[in-house]
C-alpha cells in the first residue's frame, strides 16, 4: 500500500546542506509492523513525516494506496491524513484545555462529522483503550502512559489504515512505555499498518520488520516473517 | 468543520487566555464607548440648537428692508436708498392666502420709568400675532389686543425682569408706566423664558407697532415676521411676498427674505459634520483595537505552534486553521462590542440624567457604524496572523527539523 521510489529530501541548515533522505526506496504492505531505528540525524523522523504526508520530497515518488501524492496540493494531502493516517508523537501533543474525550473527538470534528455520531465513536474508542473512566479528565490530570493512550485513541478515532508513531515511548518510563507498545501491537494485530520510529533497541526489536537508517539511507531492512501481507 | 464546533473550539481557546482576551475585549469596548458617547455629545448639541430654532417656528419668513446682495451696473448717482417697509406693506402681505399671519416689528431703545425708577430698555413695537408666531407665554394679564395694526393704543406688555425692577413688590398689571414722554398701561407680563436667540425677552417692553412708530417718529419697520401655513409652500410664499412688495415699491426688489429653515439646515449640516468628526476620531481607537487584536493573535499563533501542527497532522485544511483564528478574533470583537454598547448606553443615560436640558442621544447611525468598524477591523486584522498560522509548515510547527 505504500511505495516510495528514490525519495530525496535536502535541508539547508545554515551554510550546510543536509541530505536527510538520500535516494530512499521502500515498499510497505498493509498490516505490516515496522520499526525504524538509527542514530539521531539519520533521517528516520524525516522518513516518518514523509510517509505521513507532513513533508514533501524534493524528488522521488510516493504512492499511497495507488495515489501519487507528490502531485497533490496541501488540502488534498490534509484530506488523506485525515482519513488514512494516524499520528502518535513523543510529546503526546494533547490540547491542554480540552478533556480526554474532546481531544479524541478533535479529528472527527475536523472531518465535519455530526456530534451524535462523534459521541458514540469517542466512547467506543476510549473504552477500547481502557480509558472510559478518564473521558472527562484534562490531560494535566492524567499520567504519561494515560496521555499517550489518549493520543493513540485520537490517532485511531478516524479508523485510519496506517499508524505512524514517532518515539512513542520517549517521554515514558519503561513500564508505561511497554504498555503503550502493547496497545499499538494489539492494534496492528487487528490489521492496522504500524510504523514505530525509535532509538530504543528493545522496542525496535519487537517489530517484525526492522529498518536501520544511517545518514539518510536505509542501511538494513530485515524481516522476521518474510511475507505478512494481506491477511 | 461545522460552524457550531468552530465556535465552541474558539470559545475554549478564548476562555483559556482569560487576561489576554479580556484586555482585547476592553480595548474594543473603549472604542465603541468612545464613538457612542462622543457622537451623543455632537448629536446633543445639534438637537439643542435645532430645538431652539424650531421654537421660533420653521414655517417662518423674516422680511427685511434692503437687499443684501450686490449687483453690477452703474453706481446709484442719486444716492438711492432702499425704500422703507411700512405698515401698509405689512398689511398688503396679509391679503395673500399663502400667508397665515404676520407681525410687523419695530425696535428702539427708550427710557422706561415708573415714578422715580427709570431704566433704559428695549422697546419692541408689534401686533397681537407676535405672541403666536414667537410662542410667547404670559405669566399674568394678556397680550396686545387684536385690533387694526394702525391703531396706536397706549398699552404695553413687559418682561418679567423689567417688571421686578420697575414695580418691585407692587402690582404692575393695570398700572401705568412712562416710555419717554408717553404713558402706557401695563396689560400683561411675559413669563420668564430665560433665553431666546434674538431678544432678551425678560427686559423688553412690547407696545403696539403704531405706538412705537409715533414714539420713535418713523414710518418704517425693522422687519416683518411672516408665518406660512405650511412649510411646503414656503418658497411659493417667498416669491409672492417679493412680488407684492415689488408692486408697491415701483418695481424695485428692495427687500431680503430670510427663511428660518435655511438657517436651520445650515446649522443641521454644521453639527452633523461636527458629530462625524468626533465620531471619526473616536473610531481611530477602534482601528487601534484592531491592530492590538492582530498583534495578540500573532503572539497566540506562535504560542500555539504545536496545536497548529497537530491540527494539520489530524487533517485540518489551511482554510480550517485560518477560520479558527479569525473566529476567535471575531468572538473577542463581538464581546467587546457588547460591552462597549452597554458602557456607552450607561454613560449617555447617566449624562442625560445629569444634564436634562441637553438632549444627549447616540445617533443610531453612529452606533451601527462603530459596530461595523469594530467587526471589520477585528476580522481584517486577524486575517494576517491567521494566514500565517494556515501557511505554517506542520513539521516545523511540531518541532521537527
Amino acid at each position: 500500500m505504500i511505495r516510495l521510489r528514490s525519495i530525496n529530501r535536502i535541508f539547508e541548515v545554515g551554510e550546510q546542506t543536509v541530505h536527510a533522505l538520500d535516494d530512499v526506496s521502500l515498499t510497505i504492505n498493509a498490516g505490516e509492523y515496522l520499526s525504524i531505528m538509527g542514530p539521531s540525524g539519520s533521517g528516520k523522523s524525516t522518513l516518518l513525516n514523509m510517509l505521513g504526508l507532513l513533508d514533501r520530497p524534493d524528488s522521488g515518488q510516493y504512492k499511497l494506496d495507488d495515489i501519487e501524492t507528490s502531485a497533490l496540493n496541501d488540502d488534498a494531502l490534509a484530506a488523506i491524513r485525515r482519513n488514512k493516517i494516524g499520528f502518535i508523537f513523543q510529546a503526546f501533543h494533547l490540547i491542554a484545555r480540552l478533556s480526554a474525550a474532546e481531544n479524541v473527538e478533535l479529528p472527527l470534528m475536523l472531518a465535519g462529522q455530526q456530534s451524535k455520531l462523534r459521541r458514540h465513536r469517542v466512547l467506543e474508542t476510549l473504552s477500547a483503550l481502557d480509558l472510559s473512566d478518564r473521558a472527562n479528565h484534562q490531560p494535566a490530570q492524567l499520567s504519561g502512559g494515560q496521555r499517550q493512550r489518549v493520543a493513540i485513541a485520537r490517532a485511531i478515532a478516524m479508523r485510519p489504515q496506517v499508524l505512524l508513531a514517532d518515539e512513542p515511548t520517549g517521554n515514558l518510563d519503561r513500564q508505561s512505555g511497554n504498555d503503550v507498545i502493547d496497545v499499538l501491537e494489539a492494534l496492528n494485530r487487528d490489521g492496522l499498518t504500524l510504523l514505530v520510529v525509535t532509538h530504543d533497541p528493545d522496542i525496535g526489536g519487537r517489530a517484525k520488520r526492522r529498518i536501520r537508517m544511517v545518514d539518510g539511507r536505509i542501511e538494513s531492512d530485515t524481516a522476521l516473517v518474510a511475507k505478512h501481507a494481506r491477511a | 468543520m461545522r460552524a457550531r464546533d468552530l465556535t465552541v473550539f474558539a470559545l475554549h481557546a478564548v476562555g483559556r487566555q482569560r487576561l489576554r482576551s479580556s484586555l482585547l475585549i476592553v480595548a474594543v469596548a473603549i472604542g465603541i464607548t468612545a464613538v457612542m458617547s462622543l457622537t451623543a455629545l455632537g448629536e446633543g448639541a445639534r438637537r439643542y440648537v435645532i430645538d431652539e430654532f424650531s421654537s421660533l417656528g420653521t414655517n417662518l419668513l423674516i422680511v427685511l428692508p434692503g437687499r443684501n446682495e450686490t449687483t453690477g451696473g452703474a453706481p446709484p448717482l442719486l444716492g438711492e436708498t432702499p425704500r422703507d417697509l411700512t405698515l401698509d406693506d405689512a398689511l398688503a402681505l396679509t391679503r395673500t392666502r399663502l400667508v397665515s399671519r404676520i407681525a410687523p416689528v419695530n425696535v428702539g431703545s427708550a427710557a422706561v420709568s415708573v415714578g422715580s425708577r427709570e431704566r433704559d430698555s428695549l422697546v419692541l413695537g408689534t401686533t397681537h400675532s407676535f405672541t403666536d408666531i414667537r410662542q410667547l407665554r404670559l405669566s399674568t394679564g394678556r397680550f396686545l389686543p387684536d385690533v387694526d395694526m394702525r391703531r396706536a393704543t397706549p398699552v404695553c406688555v413687559i418682561g418679567s425682569n423689567l417688571r421686578d425692577e420697575l414695580f418691585g413688590a407692587s402690582t404692575a398689571l393695570g398700572n401705568w408706566l412712562r416710555i419717554a414722554d408717553r404713558r402706557f398701561r401695563v396689560i400683561g407680563v411675559i413669563e420668564t423664558s430665560g433665553q431666546s436667540l434674538t431678544v432678551d425677552l425678560d427686559n423688553v417692553v412690547i407696545i403696539p407697532v403704531a405706538s412705537a412708530q409715533r414714539l420713535f417718529n418713523t414710518n418704517s419697520l425693522l422687519r416683518i415676521l411672516v408665518e406660512v401655513p405650511q412649510v411646503a409652500t414656503l418658497d411659493k410664499a417667498k416669491h409672492t411676498i417679493i412680488r407684492i412688495i415689488r408692486d408697491r415699491h415701483d418695481g424695485e426688489d428692495d427687500i431680503t427674505i430670510i427663511a428660518q429653515d435655511a438657517l436651520l439646515s445650515t446649522f443641521d449640516k454644521l453639527f452633523l459634520v461636527l458629530t462625524l468628526g468626533v465620531g471619526g476620531i473616536a473610531a481611530i481607537s477602534l482601528a487601534v483595537a484592531g491592530i492590538l487584536i492582530m498583534n495578540v493573535t500573532l503572539v497566540s499563533v506562535s504560542q500555539r505552534k504545536y496545536e497548529i501542527g497537530l491540527l494539520k497532522a489530524l487533517g485540518a485544511s489551511r482554510n480550517t486553521i485560518r477560520t479558527i483564528f479569525v473566529v476567535e478574533a471575531i468572538l473577542i470583537t463581538l464581546a467587546g462590542i457588547l460591552l462597549g454598547l452597554v458602557l456607552g448606553v450607561a454613560i449617555v443615560q447617566t449624562a442625560a440624567i445629569g444634564f436634562p436640558q441637553f438632549p444627549l442621544a447616540t445617533p443610531s447611525w453612529a452606533a451601527l457604524a462603530s459596530i461595523g468598524t469594530a467587526l471589520a477591523t477585528g476580522t481584517i486584522f486577524a486575517f494576517i496572523p491567521a494566514g500565517r498560522a494556515a501557511r505554517m509548515d506542520p513539521v516545523q510547527a511540531l518541532g521537527g527539523h
